[in-house]
């Protein structure tokens, strides 16, 4: 595989309006991951919404206007190019900080948890902006320390990761901790950190989180919240219970699933895996899709963390290259983990399956890394036979 | 700045993250595919019990006792009832019953932890079953389900055959296949025959949503029903038996205080119970059993309050005393010395043969061997006169008993075996349990020098210190010191002196028809054979009509106004001494005995009643017997009200 390509030749207007032509690699399996996406929200939703008595599409019509949102913040996010980022992103990252603030202050409680923030009839729940945010800043960090990173410069990264996590630990949202802690280790590796610069951050971090215990500074509950998530759920048995149906309605499906809308795709239609439309959406393609269809599905995300990585490679500059890299370990990170979770090899974290969960701000905030990944690749340094 | 082969070694972690996904994917869906598919199966059926009717149970010309009906009882299913949905179910469950939200909660936690059905509502009316029926969503995991519930059609017919129901306690959920939610017998016959009684609940499978909401039956095994059981009863004989017990309980109450009265701590000697069994002695059949006070099984099914329930328990109720009650048998128990006499001819001292005159005069000096006497006064002060051993039987006379109690004691060793009379007792069945299929059957007590000294032993407080000596066996040919028989013992004994020697196991189930039209069998059980003499028991049934009709007979004035065929019923009365109270004036406790027995030329029916605290049994038991006589022999018509007969033994 290659993944950079020797700059030979200089520049031209010419050449440069050719390379704004989307990546269809991209483009493509994000439109079909978007697509199948509504179709599973609709079928791990519409028998539910029933037994309610709502109508049974009403979950996949608000997912829908969210996709549309998704797809023109994409188009838009594609079209902005790195410098104007650039400029961009210490703002964009005080403004998530501060949102952080604000939802820990005046932020709505849903299942014990404060992570939603209401702007009018939108509820957003900024974390999923302050992972973007972090992905900028510690792009623009890197861009600007150089080649050799030096010690303050880790210093620097550690802030900027520690503050909004720090807030987001006071939520709580564990998931999105990890979220963070995967990211940064990954950019920072990427970017030129030694191993001995690495096994620092480890230490630190360690050292941090056992002050916190010492200190006090964590609350009982807080506390709870962590080994709870670390046993798998505050209410073991329903997490198990979880886990367990999750687990099932995956193995049912077989070689080739049982088929949209089946009426043998009992675990589905009958309700069985809980939060399906959402979290657990990877069971719906299991069950109806088998594995065929879930191997596709992966493979699409795979085939989006590959343009992800050879953009990085052909970015025009190191900044860039840091956006796409740690956009591509985001999308990574929540594909492992959610899928994971589904098949019963990692703790149920909350963490949702990006273009296929239900929930909207987090499709739209996944659109925009997308599209800013994406236009890393359309001004990706011009090679000479494009 | 080439980040090449950083990027390399990311793509690799990647795609090592990727194929971990897919490996997982495929052992899951691929390798154990089955297993899942299967989980996914049981995941939407569950498994519901119904409960099975109870068997009928009828009397022996086919009167239905025990029934069944159907009650609309909601239920908690507890394999139906959702996580989500349990809270929201135990406050519409709190507001819809009226019981408070922690006693619903209770009952749903059990349900759902055993997966099985709690009665939460156990007699719906019609406006209940309607709202259930419009609020299924509201009650998820709640059923209404048709119970049948058990009904005694005349449940103070026999109760104490009959029995009555209940929950299993801890013992009985030991036993295999009883569930927590099982109906059981606990008592009488509902216990005795429960596993052919009880049936096999069925089982509904349903297809159901992860609601706990039922989307279609899969399939249904029906219940069994248990199977008819009927008994070797006779509702007319029972009956009688039952209002002649009534009568002479009143009656005796109505004789030791004028007005009646009311047993309690206060007044000891007030009359505390009758009982009475009516035994075939072609057979060993019971044809009716009874001791008032009764009590309604039904309560056990409808439920009855602390201050009732209190009050029955109070009187003991709930036992059968016709065979857990033990009284001393007192004169009705002469028959067996009378048998051994003949038998082993056994007379009194001087009397060569049955015939044989001895003076009762109603007073016995016994000498013991330091030169001391005791001195044995009869019943009857002044005696009975020159008697045989005839004679003695009919007027019963206990001198002459006695005279054969040590008879046997001073040849003990050399002449006679020691126990030679507490042998024949046993050969009537005395000292052991009938094997009557009815539970909780006590044995009794036959004494004997072996029981004595092992009970000096063991419980030195309740026996006297000086050894087993002729004066105990004096008492047990009367019937008397630690003798102990329950009325069945009796009435089965006398069945066995008058039917040729054949000792019945006693039963109150004929046959019990399954459902599936099977007839089990239960048919009579001789439990042993005697060969008695010749005439031996053509001589009882002379002695014992001579009880009944003779001129010195201690039952005569209770049959005088008996009608026709007063000269068909022989009997032995009996009154066992009992002393309760203390201070200075005990107060007399007697009980009231008597055994009749007819047709006597050729019997038929055994009838014991047993009036406790009654006193004379010729005053009291007798008559009360003789009304159920009347019945046996002259039918309904034939009857006459219970009136007190003559101070007698």
């Amino acid at each position: 595989m290659v993944l950079t390509t020797r700059r030979t030749e200089p520049v031209t207007i010419l050449q440069r309006e050719r390379s704004l032509r989307p990546d269809l690699l991209l483009v493509l399996p994000y439109l079909a991951l978007s697509a199948l996406g509504i179709v599973m929200v609709y079928t791990a939703s519409a028998p539910r919404n029933e037994l309610l008595g709502i109508d049974p599409g009403t979950t996949v019509r608000r997912h829908i206007i969210f996709v549309i949102l998704g797809f023109a913040v994409f188009i838009a996010a594609s079209l902005i190019g790195g410098r104007t980022l650039r400029s961009l992103s210490i703002p964009f990252y005080t403004g998530s900080v501060v949102a952080l603030a604000l939802v820990l202050a005046f932020g709505r409680e849903l299942k014990g948890a404060q992570r939603w923030i209401e702007i009018g009839p939108l509820q957003l729940q900024p974390s999923e902006f302050a992972k973007m945010a972090v992905i900028l800043a510690l792009a623009v960090l890197l861009a600007n320390a150089g080649a050799e990173l030096k010690w303050n410069h880790i210093a620097a990264a550690v802030f900027l990761v520690g503050l909004p996590a720090a807030l987001i630990f006071r939520q709580p949202d564990l998931g999105t901790m990890l979220v963070f802690a995967f990211v940064s280790v990954v950019m920072l590796f990427v970017g030129g950190t030694t191993l001995r610069q690495l096994a620092f951050i480890a230490l630190t971090a360690s050292v941090m989180a056992v002050a916190l215990f010492q200190v006090g500074a964590i609350e009982q509950y807080q506390i709870q919240r962590v080994t709870s998530f670390l046993d798998g759920g505050a209410d073991r048995e329903n997490a198990n219970y979880n886990h367990l149906q999750s687990q099932i309605a995956i193995g049912s499906g077989g070689i080739f699933g049982k088929g949209l809308f089946a009426e043998d795709a009992t675990q589905t239609n009958l309700s069985f895996v809980p939060e399906q439309s959402s979290d657990f959406i990877f069971t719906a393609v299991g069950e109806q899709l088998g594995f065929v269809g879930g191997t596709i599905v992966l493979g699409l995300y795979a085939m989006i963390a590959w343009r992800l990585l050879v953009a990085a490679a052909n970015g025009r500059d190191r900044f860039s290259q840091m956006v796409a890299v740690g956009i591509a370990a985001l999308l990574v990170f929540h594909v492992f983990v959610n899928v994971g979770m589904t098949l019963r090899m990692v703790p149920v974290t909350g963490l949702p399956l990006p273009f296929l969960s239900a929930g909207g701000t987090f499709f739209i905030a996944m659109s925009l890394g997308l599209g800013l990944a994406h236009s890393v690749w359309m001004r990706r340094s011009p090679v000479p036979d494009e | 700045m080439n980040i090449g082969w950083r990027l390399g070694v990311l793509a690799v972690a990647f795609a090592t993250l990727f194929s971990i996904l897919t490996l997982r994917l495929w052992s899951i869906q691929v390798t154990a595919a089955t297993d899942y598919e299967e989980a996914a199966q049981n995941n939407l059926v569950k498994f519901v019990d119904t409960p099975a009717p109870r068997g009928q149970i009828h009397d022996i010309n086919g009167v239905v006792l025990a029934d069944n009906r159907n009650a609309r009882v909601a239920v908690i299913e507890g394999a139906l009832v959702s996580r989500a949905g349990r809270d929201q179910l135990v406050r519409n469950l709190a507001a819809f019953s009226g019981k408070t939200a922690a006693e619903i909660g209770e009952l749903v936690d059990e349900a759902q932890a055993r997966g099985d059905r709690i009665v939460v509502v156990p007699e719906l009316t019609d406006e209940q079953v309607v709202f259930l029926a419009e609020h299924p969503e509201d009650f998820l995991g709640v059923r209404i389900v048709e119970t049948p519930v058990r009904v005694y059609v005349n449940g103070e017919l026999a109760p104490d055959v009959l029995g009555y129901i209940g929950r299993p306690d801890a013992d009985d959920l030991e036993k295999p296949g009883i569930k927590p939610t099982d109906v059981l017998g606990k008592a009488g016959v509902e216990r005795e025959y429960d596993g052919v009684i009880r049936g096999t609940s069925g089982r509904i499978k349903y297809r159901i949503n992860a609601r706990g909401e039922i989307l279609d039956q899969l399939g249904e095994q029906l219940p069994s029903p248990g199977g008819t059981v009927i008994l070797t009863i006779d509702s007319p004989i029972q009956e009688v038996l039952n209002s002649s017990l009534d009568q002479g309980l009143a009656l005796a109450r109505e004789l030791h205080r004028e007005g009646g009265c009311v047993p309690r701590d206060a007044d000891p000697g007030c009359p505390v119970r009758a009982t009475g069994v009516v035994l075939d002695v072609t057979d060993g059949s019971v044809l009716a059993m009874s001791s008032i006070p009764a009590f309604d099984p039904n309560i056990f099914v409808e439920g009855v309050s602390e201050e009732e329930w209190a009050r029955l328990n109070s009187q003991a109720v709930f036992n059968n005393f016709a065979i857990q009650g033990l009284y001393a048998p007192a004169s009705t128990f002469k028959t067996v010395a009378y048998i051994a006499a003949l038998e082993e001819g056994i007379f009194p001292q001087e009397v060569d043969t049955h015939q044989g005159l001895y003076d009762c005069d109603g007073l016995l000096e016994f000498r013991f061997n330091d030169g001391s006497r005791q001195v044995y006064n009869d019943w009857l002060a002044d005696g009975h006169g020159e008697i045989d051993l005839h004679g003695g039987l009919q007027a019963s006379c206990d001198l002459y008993f006695w005279e054969i109690a040590l008879k046997v004691w001073n040849g003990r060793g050399s002449e006679y075996d020691q126990d030679l009379l507490q042998q024949w007792a046993r050969k009537f069945g005395f000292d052991k349990t009938s094997g009557i299929d009815l539970p909780f059957e006590r044995r009794g007590l036959i004494p004997d020098e072996d029981w004595f000294t092992t009970a000096q032993e063991e419980t030195p407080l309740l026996v006297r210190d000086t050894p087993w000596a002729g004066g105990d066996v004096m008492n047990i040919v009367i019937g008397q010191g630690s003798v102990l028989a329950t009325p069945l013992q009796l009435a089965n004994a006398y069945a066995a002196m008058v039917n040729g020697g054949t000792v019945w196991q006693p039963r109150v189930v004929d046959r019990v028809e399954t459902a599936d039209g099977t007839v089990l069998d239960n048919p009579p059980f001789a439990a042993s054979a005697l060969e008695l003499g010749e005439r031996t028991d053509e001589l009882l049934r002379f002695d014992l009509q001579q009880a009944v009709n003779g001129s010195r007979g201690t039952a005569r004035t209770a049959f005088a106004n008996f009608g026709e065929n007063v000269e068909l019923v022989g009997g032995k009365t009996g009154t066992g001494e009992v002393i309760k109270g203390t201070g200075d004036e005990p107060e007399d406790v007697d009980t009231a005995l008597f055994v009749g027995v007819a047709p006597i030329n050729d019997p038929k029916y055994v009838v014991v009643v047993i009036i406790e605290r009654g006193g004379s049994g010729g005053r009291i038991a007798a008559p009360t017997a003789a009304r159920v006589l009347q019945f046996l022999l002259n039918g309904a018509d034939g009857v006459t009200d219970v009136g007190a007969g003559e101070e007698s033994d």
